[in-house]
């Protein structure tokens, strides 16, 4: 029963509507009979065959039917707290009684109260747990408390107790998993003190209560768990699958708010200057906008210099930078955690209350910091392979670089000198009025083995780097291709804009080796190969009718063009069904520097 | 191959081709070549009348010695990439007049149908064409005389080109021999020569050709070159 409530008083509204409300009502109805039972069992004990004992019997028989009614109705927490503090009251033929659970603060919270003949102190009512009264005095010792006569009983309470007319009273322990979890306080008008064995009487009520609520905590506990692990789980995929960090970053920030049930959620990085920057907020607040700078103030800058979880209840403190980044002129409660990579704090996650007057729940700190877990991988992630990417396309532009400076050298350097060697050799047969046959044809033959050497050179320097590509572009590039190609080529080109030099060179390799592939090992009667430029990227889909069955992990080729087009960030995907020819389908960005990028921090 | 039969030389030739010996000025950024080329020239009845290292003095040369012909390389500084090709372009609009042969170390189809595409007497070659002297001497000639040449490298590449459902399977080995000269810019006679048949037969086989490629009578050579290029690269 309690159960819900415990759980309900706890943790955040988000979580307080869990699919388990079946289970729990029928955890309830339970606990409500097994309670009224064995107060039963112990009242026909104590009652020998007495009219009394058929009198109990007949009360229990109204607390079933009640609670049945109640329980059909599907309840809410609160109601459950009100039936079972009213049966309490009613079975133990009490004025009123009141279900107290304590507070970290040191006070209670009225969470079940009922009275007959007089007003009860009302639902969610603060008690003070100083002076004389039951439920302070269980809160002292952990022990069933009485007090016989309020008339003298000191401090706000009593005093609130002794104007409802309350005079005699006594107070149980909730124990649960030996923790004092709360009291129940049953009180009568009378001056009669109550019987001696009402404690016992309600302490077999409240035995069952905190099973209930044990089993409840347990049960939320692993709600919880299971909560945090399925948020946790999804952020893990966003990190996984190689989202850009700014999504993971705002995923981040919706999970914890939604989690923790604060009013607002962010994550920030800090900056060389002390300033943090906001990278991704969530909540219904008038954020500042991504990107915007802030004073580390706070909570953040706590988390700043001591690279801990921080938290800062209540407005008094300091550190609007907090409220402001939620547009809010500080905040009632704010837990941080730090963004540590490679033993860097780079930023922190920070969650936050402010119009609620609530505050976080005592566990924030450490959920919060398994997110910021999270987003270290996240950055470390995106960091690692933009480096990654970076340095494979260093790789590939630099090769690429070469292999055209090479074919320069060919054609400007050695067949220009080539060329200038033949035309001597021509020069030389002018030289002689009338030059012997003999020496006509040695020249002759030296012009020609010139002319052959320089074909020969044309083509290796073709194949090192097809210079129609830097001079006339893709298209004319694939055309050409597709002219030399030993299987026939039916070309389809839509490109857009001229892209970027390696994107054309990787397109350009890309359609090659396809080529090749398909009059070398796929025994293919056509190649279709169509090639769209335009909104930002350039995709190649080639298709052969040949014999399929083509391992892309297998050879070279294809492995050397998925470096290529990744180093670029690309995508390349190969189909070859046996017998169904092969499909390779590869897109390229447009622009290769567009990827996502990360400033570190600089701590 | 380019029409180099019967060829004439040195003096000789001044005295076939025109009473006035053609003018040409070379763009090559290699000096050494430039030279080379230059000598040749000279010594075959041309009269070369300026060299430039770039484009711009290209440009600033034909502008101030108004040449009948123009010899440029396709690279030349500051990039080395189509310098040549550019000069050539502005060279056409400011001075049609002017007979351009472009030199490139390798022969690109859509380079050259641009180049054509500006008109008659232009020359489209491998830079290496040029140590086979009389077929590269002769072959100026005739651009300067209203020609346009492409290169035989890069006919052939576009003739061996494999298509699915190719319109060249319809033609014969000779048709397709012939057809090769004719985008090489070789003129009916000169096909003639090449292949040792009569002026009459090559009209026969051009007549053939054209009408199973479907493709019109062209009024003059360079439109016939023109024609056939497209043909041949788009079908």
């Amino acid at each position: 029963v309690i159960t819900i409530l415990a759980f309900d008083w706890y943790f955040p509204p988000s979580l307080r509507h869990f699919n388990a409300a079946t289970t729990l009502v029928l955890g309830l109805l339970l606990v409500i009979v097994s309670a009224v039972g064995a107060f039963a069992a112990l009242a026909r004990r104590r009652a020998t065959g007495s009219e009394q004992a058929r009198g109990i019997l007949a009360d229990e028989q109204a607390a079933l039917r009640r609670v049945a009614t109640l329980v059909a109705r599907q309840p809410s927490a609160e109601e459950v707290f009100a039936a079972v503090t009213e049966e309490v009251g009613r079975l133990l033929r009490l004025d009123g009684a009141h279900l107290h659970m304590y507070e970290r603060d040191g006070t209670a919270t009225v969470v079940g109260a009922w009275a007959l003949g007089t007003v009860p102190i009302p639902l969610g009512s603060t008690v003070d747990l100083e002076g004389d009264n039951v439920a302070a005095a269980v809160f002292r010792t952990g022990k069933p408390a009485r007090i016989n006569d309020y008339t003298t009983a000191q401090g706000a309470t009593a005093e609130r107790l002794r104007a409802m007319g309350v005079r005699a009273a006594v107070g149980t322990p909730i124990l649960v998993d030996g923790r004092l979890w709360g009291a129940m306080a049953a009180g009568s008008l009378g001056t009669e003190p109550l019987p001696a064995d009402t404690e016992v009487r309600i302490e077999a009520f409240t035995e069952l209560v905190a099973t209930a609520i044990a089993n409840a905590e347990a049960r939320a506990e692993l709600e919880q768990v299971a909560a945090e692990q399925a948020a946790l789980r999804r952020v893990a995929m966003l990190v996984a699958r190689g989202t850009e960090a700014g999504t993971v970053f705002t995923a981040v920030a919706e999970e914890i708010r939604r989690f923790l049930g604060a009013e607002a959620a962010y994550v920030i990085r800090y900056e060389a200057d002390a300033t943090t920057t906001v990278m991704a907020t969530c909540g219904d607040a008038g954020f500042q906008p991504i990107g915007s700078k802030w004073a580390a103030d706070g909570v953040a800058a706590q988390v700043f210099h001591t690279h801990r979880p921080a938290r800062i209840d209540g407005r008094r403190s300091s550190g609007a930078a907090d409220g402001e980044i939620a547009g809010q002129a500080g905040g009632r409660s704010r837990v941080g955690a730090p963004i540590i990579i490679d033993d860097r704090l780079w930023g922190a996650a920070v969650a936050l209350n402010f119009s609620s007057g609530s505050d976080l729940p005592a566990a924030a700190e450490t959920r919060i910091a398994k997110f910021a877990d999270l987003l270290t991988t996240a950055i470390s992630n995106a960091d690692t392979r933009t480096e990654l990417a970076a340095s494979r396309a260093r790789v590939v532009t630099a090769a690429d670089r070469t292999r055209r400076q090479l074919e320069r050298d060919l054609h400007d350097g050695i067949q220009q000198r080539l060329v200038s060697l033949g035309l001597k050799a021509r020069a030389i047969e002018t030289m002689a009025p009338r030059p012997p046959d003999a020496l006509r044809d040695e020249l002759s033959f030296l012009v020609d083995g010139l002319s052959t050497v320089m074909e020969e050179l044309r083509e290796i320097a073709h194949g090192i780097h097809p210079a129609v590509l830097s001079e006339a572009g893709l298209g004319s590039a694939l055309k050409m291709l597709a002219r030399r190609s030993a299987v026939p080529v039916e070309l389809e080109l839509n490109l857009g804009p001229r892209p970027a030099e390696p994107i054309e060179v990787a397109a350009y390799y890309v359609a090659s080796e396809a080529l090749t592939n398909a009059a070398k090992h796929a025994q293919a009667s056509v190649v279709e190969m169509r090639i769209d430029g335009g909104h930002g990227a350039l995709t190649l889909s080639i298709r052969d009718d040949g014999r399929g069955g083509a391992d892309p992990s297998r050879g070279s080729g294809i492995l050397g063009l998925k470096d290529r087009v990744e180093a670029l960030g690309g995508t390349i995907s190969v189909r070859s069904p046996p017998g169904q020819g092969t499909i390779l389908r590869v897109r390229l960005p447009a622009d290769p520097n567009a990827g996502p990028a990360l400033a570190p921090g600089p701590q | 191959m380019i029409d180099n039969h019967q060829m004439p030389t040195g003096t000789a030739a001044r005295t076939l081709v025109s009473q006035r010996v053609p003018r040409v000025v070379l763009a090559d950024d290699d000096v050494l070549l430039r030279e080379g080329l230059a000598s040749l020239l000279d010594h075959s009845g041309f009269d070369v009348v300026g060299q430039a290292g770039d484009g711009t003095g290209l440009l600033a040369l034909v502008r101030s010695v108004e040449p009948e012909v123009a010899i440029i390389d396709i690279r030349m500084p500051p990039a080395h990439a189509t310098e040549g090709l550019q000069a050539a372009q502005v060279i056409r609009e400011e001075q049609p007049g002017t007979a351009i042969i472009v030199l490139s170390a390798h022969v690109e189809a859509d380079q050259a149908m641009d180049l054509l595409a500006g008109g008659e007497r232009l020359g489209y070659l491998l830079k290496s064409r040029v140590t086979d002297v009389e077929a590269f001497i002769e072959t100026v000639r005739r651009i300067n005389a209203g020609a346009s040449v492409v290169d035989p490298s890069l006919v052939r590449e576009l003739v061996r080109a494999h298509r699915r459902h190719d319109p060249l399977d319809a033609l014969s080995p000779r048709e397709r021999e012939v057809l090769a000269l004719m985008a090489e810019g070789a003129s009916n006679a000169g096909i003639a020569r090449r292949i040792f048949v009569t002026e009459g037969t090559v009209e026969k086989h051009v007549r053939g050709i054209l009408t199973k490629l479907g493709l019109h009578e062209s009024e003059t050579d360079h439109r016939r070159v023109l024609a056939v290029l497209r043909f041949l690269e788009s079908r």
